[in-house]
């Protein structure tokens, strides 16, 4: 099988091509374009989507070319339906369904989110996972159980990822922050007391977000970038801890863009040793969004389902992934 | 002594306290956290344990006895429940503690405790009666949004690890805690527990 998958939620277009034999999948090629929004700024959907429209063709063009397939190759398209910021949905939504209408291909609508979690199993061989999902939009502890993903933690308010970028957006960085962070906190070990909030398997981020603006405003940003990042992370650690004490599960995966976070890694995979648990965590260049988390869900999809009339390949723009059913 | 149980946040090991059984629970360190941060957090969450553990049992909610409380190594030793948590229960006796269950939250939130950790694995049943356990997390609160917070949490957990009978269950939950807190502040608490599901990330927006 051989399937393509465009990703197009929010600040990333990108088209992936993956070849599917089995269980195992190759992947041919995963074209990506970023949208950088300017300093101190955030994701504005009309701009990102704009971004979007200028970039597709040529990034479709390049992944076909990369893969050295022709759309006539194609046994299926799949495009992140959701959840994700409207306009930019509507793009990939759109490239998909000329693609199926006019090469007569089935097409399949994927939630993005269980899109990081089945391209996380496949590049790293975790069998039956907690799951750590952590990036600008998600910030969740999930297991596998009676064909859905439950929920088992969750930010009640923001996620790691806003708390990083809006952060790093009031000290003049520019989206994502992430890395940036990371860099400047190596610079300090000085702690400043913050607002830790752990309810339960749950965690809030909001407070800890203004209370480190004002550190930095009064302080060092060194210091304040550092005492963010050890307050954060300690706080999913904790929540992790709880999670894989209560599921018993004895493998740990994160997945998302804020898994690229070397010092986040670093906690857990020692909170996992302290369980005996296994650690996974997706390799950097397949944390962030890309085509290939879509592409090979649409495939892993196409097991036990036709694609869906053109009429219902749309996008939703709030869609939570413990909500799908999954039967493949 | 005989390590029981390594749990989120501390461990658990079987000891004694004259002559009879007793459980150390002892929460060390965790090398990965900053460690100003660790030795605050295990400090304050010993203190507020051992205090509330103690506080409950005056308005007839049972809990393990507190023997001795160690701030140095952040460690209590108290009564051993040689119960079984609920979570570990068949599914039916699961749907009808649940009723109990939720007497047993409203008489805490009644009496201004939340306990922060409303998970099933912290109810122990043990001779016909249900002990909370773990109030590492328990906050003085009258506050309804607390309240509210701790009956989200046992709600996700049905839905999560319970998934099968979440329905009946948590059916049962709020039919005991409205039972005790009365029905208007129970639509006020199930409002706000609602309120915070929809700021949730990508919650279904009515």
């Amino acid at each position: 099988m051989l399937g393509l998958g465009i990703e197009s939620t929010a600040h990333t277009f990108s088209c992936a091509a993956i070849e599917k034999r089995g269980r195992k999948g190759r992947i041919l090629s995963d074209v990506r374009k970023i949208f950088r929004p300017d300093k101190g700024k955030g994701i504005h959907p009309r701009e990102a989507s704009r971004h979007h429209v200028e970039n597709s063709p040529a990034v479709l063009s390049q992944c076909l070319k990369e893969a050295g397939i022709s759309i006539k190759d194609l046994d299926l398209v799949s495009y992140a339906a959701g959840p994700g910021l409207g306009p930019c949905l509507r793009v990939g939504a759109v490239v998909a369904r000329s693609l199926a209408s006019f090469y007569k291909i089935p097409i399949y609508p994927v939630n993005h989110a269980i899109g990081h979690i089945e391209l996380g199993k496949l590049l790293t061989g975790a069998a039956n996972p907690l799951v750590l999902l952590v990036s600008g939009g998600h910030t969740m502890l999930l297991a596998f159980l009676n064909r859905q993903w439950r929920v088992f933690g969750e930010t009640l308010d923001i996620t790691l990822g806003q708390l990083l970028d809006q952060f790093g957006r009031s000290i003049g960085f520019a989206s994502p922050c992430g890395k940036n962070i990371e860099a400047l906190a190596l610079s300090s070990s000085r702690y400043v007391a913050l607002p830790y909030s752990v309810k339960g398997n749950d965690v809030s981020f909001s407070g800890l977000l203004s209370a480190t603006k004002s550190a930095a405003a009064k302080g060092n940003l060194a210091d304040a970038c550092y005492s963010l990042q050890e307050t954060a992370f300690a706080m999913i650690s904790e929540a992790v801890e709880r999670a894989l004490s209560f599921t018993g599960k004895k493998e740990l995966m994160i997945v998302g863009g804020v898994a690229a976070n070397k010092r986040l890694s670093a906690m857990l995979k020692e909170a996992c040793r302290r369980h005996g648990c296994n650690f996974f965590v997706v390799p950097i260049r397949y944390a962030g969004d890309c085509g290939s988390q879509i592409c090979w869900t649409g495939l892993l999809e196409s097991q036990v389902k036709p694609g869906v009339p053109i009429k219902d390949a749309f996008v939703t723009q709030s869609w939570r992934l413990d909500s799908v059913r999954v039967d493949y | 002594m005989k390590l029981l149980k390594r749990g989120a946040e501390s461990e658990i090991y079987q000891a004694t306290w004259n002559d009879s059984n007793a459980i150390l629970k002892i929460r060390t360190p965790k090398p990965y956290r900053n460690s100003t941060l660790d030795s605050r957090i295990r400090r304050h969450r010993t203190i507020r344990e051992a205090q509330m553990i103690s506080r409950v049992k005056s308005f007839g909610v049972p809990s393990p006895l507190v023997y001795f409380v160690n701030i140095g190594d952040s460690s209590i030793l108290m009564q051993e429940i040689p119960g079984t948590p609920v979570h570990d229960l068949p599914d039916s006796k699961i749907i009808k503690l649940s009723e109990d269950i939720g007497r047993l939250v409203a008489t805490l939130h009644k009496n201004g405790i939340m306990h922060g950790d409303l998970t099933t694995s912290n109810f122990i049943f043990y001779r016909d009666r249900i002990y909370i356990i773990d109030f590492g997390l328990s906050q003085n609160s009258i506050k309804p949004e607390d309240h509210a917070v701790d009956l989200r949490l046992i709600k996700e957990i049905l839905n999560s690890a319970h998934a099968q009978i979440m329905e009946s269950g948590w059916k049962n939950f709020l039919l005991g805690y409205k039972s005790i807190v009365g029905s208007s502040r129970h639509a006020q608490i199930l409002h706000l527990v609602s309120e915070i599901e929809g700021r949730g990330r990508y919650a279904t927006v009515v």
